[in-house]
């Protein structure tokens, strides 16, 4: 049966729509009536309420083949059948029938709540208070003589009125029994299914759900990122004429200023650089977040672009009284990047390092070639990918600075986000350099992770592979 | 409900429901030990192992009217167990009363508030309102501690609308009352939409008296009813 095909709950439980061979198993029911059998020598036959019939343990007793031998009684043994299919029980009111002079049948009722599903016929069988055959079977038989009949009446059952009774009603109970289980088994596997059928259901409606939800956040974000990117391209162009006309004016362009003068204008003219960075961070950032950032990957050397960075960086390591030194590998193979990003990866580990680093301190930068397994780039099966290995840069930047706890190694890839300590406090900036860093390094096919320095400081450490992975 | 003219056959669908173990299929057992041979079928229980329900109970009453009209009465138990939801929304359907067991524990007031919920829901999955569905609500196990006191649940049930039972499905106590009142209630109901009382000359309160009696229930529908907690007056009934 498909499960929809099945019954519903109501129709079994309410409407009652099933047979006897729905809840019955046809093999099970053919066993039990055997053994009833050989335990109370009684035949048994079980019709379904549509006239299938489901049970026979009755075969043709040598009584009929004897009397079929002759004529009248070949005739009576053919109405014995009929004569048992026409009988009509009632609820609790069995019927007897004759099939032949002195031979017996019963057939009772198989009800569910009230309501018919099958027959039980017993029989054939004798009553026990005939010892003889009737006179009416010998007539029968006339032309036979009558020999051997009597032995043949001998071998039927024989049993009294009150045995049949009670042999009805075991057999009936232990049937409706047998029904009961059937429904139950039969209900039990319908809740099943439909339960099953129910929660699929709701799953995929719930999950609808989601994605719809989800579609609708994307949309907003997307909507951010532009709106981001418009607002910072409209602030920066009148702050561009801003640095621009306090620059001419510092350099008296628009004659002689004053000292005092002079040094409100360069606060104007500093403030405004620092919005700019901050705006040009923004774009960078809603460029990058909505993907319209592109990367002109090159040929690159790892080395030369640490070395690049060094010596910007230095004037300000030097001021702040910070070792800054360089440990790259030499003869790095070339890797397929984009050197301007690069480098702007590498500028802000480093400031923020130097920035991070107190008066004494050293922060070095590094490039190795490296071979790493595949396996770490995520996903499962590393029995599989554990076996592929690329080749990557792996720069570090190492700082003998504050630190950065465990808990806050995650979060300080996030935009805006800043541990809060006195010394960031200190230390100012907006909390965009590492969500940049980190946006630039996945634009790579890069990683980026953080380890403790040892005995203190923190490493940051960014790999990016030679050559761009085969598409999985 | 399940009208069949021909044969004279009524069936109607009961369905206890509530939280998981507050005494739902108790209650049904307790019905079948009180109900009388020859009204009573087998009671059919889809359980596990350690007694709960996994899919449902069935008891298969049936009684017959003066007015020859033969009711049979379904009642049902539904699963409490929060994860058989889809179970219970299927069990729900076409309910013709709803019978809301609770647990009496103090403890236990949210969860059955949150079954109530649960019900409503299930019911409206298929169209149909809790505001309209003959209900009763029976807090059970009132031989426990920290019960929710009689004053407090029967200002409560002075609130409501639908009659209010205390019980001890145990032992019995309050088990048939529910029941009866069940039947009240969904009577007045199916009476009003299909007139039985027009089209087969079917006399609801002597039925529910020939019900109450199979059931050893000494008294009448007023009794059952007086019994409620809360209740004040009887003025409702037999409009
Ligand atoms: N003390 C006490 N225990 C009760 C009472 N009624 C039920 N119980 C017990 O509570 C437990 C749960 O009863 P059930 O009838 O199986 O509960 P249920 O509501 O059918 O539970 P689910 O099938 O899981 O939804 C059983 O151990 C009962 O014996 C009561 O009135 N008093
Ligand atoms: N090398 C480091 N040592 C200790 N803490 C660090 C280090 N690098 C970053 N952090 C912590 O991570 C936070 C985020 O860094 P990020 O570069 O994103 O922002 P920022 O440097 O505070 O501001 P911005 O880079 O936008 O000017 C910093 O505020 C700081 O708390
Ligand atoms: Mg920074
Ligand atoms: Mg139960």
């Amino acid at each position: 049966m498909t499960p929809d095909e099945a019954l519903s709950l109501d129709q079994l439980a309410i409407e009652q729509k099933f047979e006897l061979e729905d809840l019955l198993d046809k093999g099970s029911l053919g066993e039990m009536c055997r053994s009833f059998e050989s335990l109370f020598e009684l035949p048994v036959r079980i019709y379904s309420s549509s006239g299938a019939l489901l049970a026979d343990t009755q075969g043709v007793p040598s009584l009929y083949r004897y009397l079929e031998k002759a004529k009248a009684g070949r005739r009576a043994v053919q109405d014995v059948a009929t004569g048992v299919r026409r009988a009509e029980p009632l609820p609790g009111a069995p019927v007897l029938i004759e099939g032949v002079p002195g031979v017996l049948y019963q057939a009772s009722l198989i009800e569910h709540e009230g309501r018919s599903l099958g027959r039980i016929i017993l029989g054939p069988y004798t009553d026990d208070s005939q010892n003889e055959p009737p006179a009416a079977l010998f007539d029968l038989v006339e032309e036979l003589a009558g020999e051997g009949i009597a032995q043949e009446w001998a071998n039927l059952p024989s049993l009294s009125s009150l045995a049949i009774g009670r042999l009805e009603r075991h057999l009936r109970a232990t049937l409706e029994l047998l029904l009961f289980s059937g429904l139950k088994a039969h209900m039990a596997s319908h809740m099943h299914m439909a339960s099953v059928r129910e929660s699929f259901r709701e799953l995929s409606e719930r999950n609808q759900k989601l994605k719809d939800a989800y579609e609708r956040l994307k949309e907003l974000d997307r909507l951010k990122s532009n709106f981001l990117a418009t607002v910072s391209h409209e602030l920066r162009t009148p702050l561009t004429s801003i640095i621009g006309y306090s620059e001419m004016l510092l350099e008296g362009i628009a004659g002689e200023v004053q000292e005092e003068q002079k040094e409100f204008v360069e606060t104007i003219h500093e403030k405004g650089e620092q919005l700019l960075e901050l705006i040009k961070s923004l774009l960078d950032l809603s460029k990058l977040e909505s993907g319209t950032m592109s990367l002109h990957k090159v040929a690159t050397t790892g080395d030369a672009i640490v070395k690049d960075v060094v010596s910007t960086l230095t004037p300000t390591a030097h001021k702040k009284g910070v070792y800054l030194l360089s440990a790259s590998e030499a003869d790095l193979p070339p890797m397929l990047a984009d050197p301007e990003r690069m480098r702007q990866v590498l500028i802000n580990l480093t400031e923020n390092a130097l920035k991070f680093t107190p008066k004494g301190g050293s922060v070095t930068l590094s490039a190795v070639h490296k071979k790493e397994a595949a396996s770490d780039m995520g996903g499962g099966g590393s029995v599989l990918m554990g076996a592929v290995r690329r080749s990557v840069i792996e720069f570090s930047v190492a700082d003998t600075g504050i630190g950065i706890s465990d808990a806050e190694k995650k979060r300080v890839f996030d935009a805006f986000y800043q541990v809060d300590s006195s010394s960031t406090r200190e230390a100012g900036g907006t909390g965009l350099g590492l969500s940049i860093v980190q946006r630039l390094v996945d634009g790579h096919d890069g990683k980026i992770s953080i380890e403790d320095n040892d005995p203190q400081g923190s490493v940051f450490i960014v790999t990016v592979p030679l050559k761009k992975p085969p598409t999985t | 409900m399940q009208l069949d003219f021909a044969t004279k056959e009524m069936t109607i669908k009961l369905v206890y429901y509530g939280p998981a173990l507050s005494g739902k299929t108790t209650n049904l057992q307790a019905l079948h030990a009180a109900a009388s041979g020859d009204s009573k079928g087998r009671l059919m229980t889809l359980d596990t192992r350690d007694d709960r329900t996994l899919f449902f109970d069935l008891l298969p009453l049936s009684f017959e009217d003066a007015s020859g009209l033969k009711v049979r009465l379904k009642v049902f138990t539904v699963p409490g167990q929060v994860i058989h939801s889809s179970t219970r929304r299927l069990v729900v359907q076409g309910a013709d009363g709803v019978a809301f067991i609770a647990d009496s524990r103090v403890a236990e007031t949210e969860t059955n508030a949150e079954s109530f919920v649960d019900l409503r829901d299930n019911l409206e999955a298929h169209g149909m309102l809790l505001g309209e569905m003959p209900l009763v609500i029976q807090f059970n196990k009132r031989d426990l501690p920290a019960v929710r006191p009689k004053d407090e649940v029967a200002e409560m049930a002075q609130a409501g609308r639908e009659p209010v039972y205390l019980a001890i499905a145990t032992q019995g106590d309050g088990v048939v009352e529910t029941f009866l009142a069940l039947l009240y209630q969904t009577w007045k109901r199916l009476e009003k939409e299909h007139t039985l009382s027009e089209k087969f000359g079917f006399d609801g309160r002597a039925f529910i008296a020939n019900v109450a009696e199979k059931l050893g229930f000494q008294g009448s529908i007023e009794d059952v009813l007086a019994h409620a907690v809360g209740a004040t007056s009887l003025g409702e009934v037999g409009e």
